[in-house]
């Protein structure tokens, strides 16, 4: 245990450093150049821009939070169903795989106001983008988990007479796991880009449309306050996947006690 | 008794003519295709095995033992003859089946109890029922307080040994088992051999045993099949009689390492037959 929690508060640790690092990086391009403020602001001031507006801030980033988790929690859902329907039949297969291909071949950007036509400026076109942006990934790994089943697995199955129920829910989904964790922690960042994209294009709400409107009037310590706070929800987001699949997968091989060194 | 079979034994009664037999393998033909061409695991394979017969099989690596297994399971398709178990053609896995595979197989994110227990909850039985059963036979494999480790905390042998019990815990009234106790050291190995003899003497289930140990075959077995390669075909058939219940000391006895001697040289011979074909060719 103690060791878990040593592995975790180390990962923690190398987060916030690097999170310094970029900080001191910055901090000294801006005074060692001399970038003007509009251009890259020192980051004192992106900080105090912060905690200037602290309520727009945060209703904002709630908005983005929860258009990203939505989204996402469509796309695994959706993309896990997807995937068993696909291992299920070769017909199924066929037309789900080559629909999905068509979509992802489609810039998600470049249908953004399509989906502000047709489900107006709220909450729902940002999440059907972050849930678009996401669910190729969870199928195409959840599907290549399933289908790397071990046979003689499957050969145990028939000797037991196993329902096909039991077979999917007993052993394909299990094996898959570690994939569809694997989608999981890209589908998370590919969902924050989607709420973002939605926000750009219609609606009054979310970080994109701080960084839309900050834009507009040039006040670019704004717009990177907001920026640096979508990284950081980003990254706890993605972190929060980490830990999920610590949680869930703990016999996996890239979960157990590593050997030193 | 004639130790070398005739090529082919057809003109058999039907099963159901015959009722003490149990499986009966007629003319068994299995050829692999791939795009690199076909291997021909299986020839002309005929067999009987009576109700309540422990039968071991022993050949060379690659002669189709495990072949003929899954062939029995019905989890491989013939390419020619016919299986019967019981009365019942196979065509998919017969009922009433416990397989131990020759990879041990076992699920990484279940627990040792739950892997022995998918077995009573594929079958659609309630695991409440054989759980005292499963850990009874846990303990009796050497696993007791294991119940609850995950397989990679295993070693090879106590891995296979949950897939054994994992193979007996719903008691199917016949087993085909491919080299069960290969991961083991001697001592292990003779002491589940003697406990899985004792086992079979209480309630007699007819079991296939696959193996490359020659004194364990003699031990377990009422009958040893010997199988040769290229192809994969029966060359002998041996009796063993020797009383039962046997205990370790038979080992010593002078029928036992008569028959030892005996499957040895034929197994030698079909080694050396291999040679010769490989020279030919
Ligand atoms: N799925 C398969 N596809 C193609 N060829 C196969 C397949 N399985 C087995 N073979 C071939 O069939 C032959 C018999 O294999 P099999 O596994 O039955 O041997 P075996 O007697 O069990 O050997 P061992 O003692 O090493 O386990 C081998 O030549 C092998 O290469
Ligand atoms: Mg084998």
């Amino acid at each position: 245990m103690s060791d878990k929690v040593r592995d975790r508060l180390s990962g923690l640790a190398w987060v916030l450093a690097i999170f310094v690092a970029i900080a001191v990086v910055w901090e000294a391009a801006v005074k060692f150049f001399g970038v003007p403020l509009f251009i890259l602001p020192p980051i004192e001031d992106v900080i105090t821009e912060l905690f200037s507006s602290p309520a727009l801030f945060l209703r904002n980033a709630a908005f983005t939070v929860a258009t990203a988790m939505g989204g996402f929690a469509i796309a695994v859902i959706v993309g896990i169903l997807l995937s068993v329907m696909i291992v299920s039949s070769r017909l199924l297969e066929r037309i789900f795989m080559t629909l999905l291909a068509v979509i992802h071949s489609i810039p998600k950007v470049a249908l953004a106001p399509l989906f502000v036509i047709w489900l107006g400026t709220g909450f729902e076109p940002k999440l059907a983008i972050a849930a678009m942006m996401a669910v190729l990934v969870v199928v195409v790994d959840t599907v290549a988990g399933m289908r790397s089943v071990d046979p003689e697995m499957l050969n145990l199955a028939r000797v037991t007479h196993a329902s096909p129920l039991a077979i999917l829910l007993k052993i394909r989904f299990p094996a898959a796991l570690p994939q569809i964790f694997a989608a999981m922690k890209a589908a998370i960042s590919l969902s924050v880009v989607g709420a973002i994209v939605g926000e750009y294009v219609g609606g009054q709400s979310g970080l994109g449309y701080v960084i839309i409107v900050a834009q507009g009037s040039f006040d670019t310590p704004r717009a990177f306050a907001a920026v640096l706070l979508l990284s950081i929800i980003a990254t706890a987001l993605f972190y929060t996947v980490v830990w999920a699949e610590s949680l869930f997968i703990p016999w996996h091989v890239s979960q157990r006690p590593r050997p030193a060194g | 008794m004639a130790d070398v079979l005739s090529p082919a034994l057809q003109d058999r009664p039907a099963p159901d003519k015959v009722p003490d037999v149990h499986i009966s393998i007629r003319n068994v033909e299995k050829v692999y295709r791939s795009q690199r061409g076909s291997v021909v695991a299986l020839e002309n394979v005929s067999l009987d095995v009576a109700k309540g017969e422990f039968v071991s099989i022993l050949g060379p690596s690659g002669c189709g033992k495990s072949t003929l297994l899954k062939c029995i399971a019905g989890l491989e398709p013939l390419s020619g003859g016919e299986i019967f178990v019981g009365r019942q053609r196979v065509a998919e896995p017969p009922k009433d089946l416990g397989v131990v595979f020759q990879r041990d197989i076992l699920f990484d994110w279940r627990t040792t109890l739950d892997n022995v227990l998918v077995t009573v909850e594929f079958l659609g039985l309630k695991r409440r029922d054989y759980e005292a059963r499963a850990r009874s036979l846990l303990a009796t494999y050497g696993l007791a307080g294991y119940e609850n480790r995950y397989p990679w905390e295993l070693s090879g042998g106590q891995r296979q040994r949950v897939a054994i019990c994992r193979a007996m815990v719903h008691d199917p009234q016949f087993l085909l088992m491919d080299e069960p106790f290969g991961a083991l050291d001697a001592l292990t190995r003779d002491e589940l051999n003697l406990e899985l003899q004792n086992r079979w003497f209480a309630d007699r289930k007819t079991i296939i045993f696959i193996t490359h140990g020659i004194s364990e075959a003699v031990f377990l077995s009422d009958r040893v099949i010997v199988m040769g390669r290229n192809p994969g075909r029966i060359i002998a058939d041996v009796k063993i009689d020797l009383p039962r219940p046997r205990g370790v000391a038979v080992r010593d006895t002078a029928a036992f390492t008569a028959y030892t001697g005996r499957l040895r040289a034929i197994m030698d011979d079909a080694n050396a037959g291999i040679t010769h074909a490989g020279v030919l060719s």
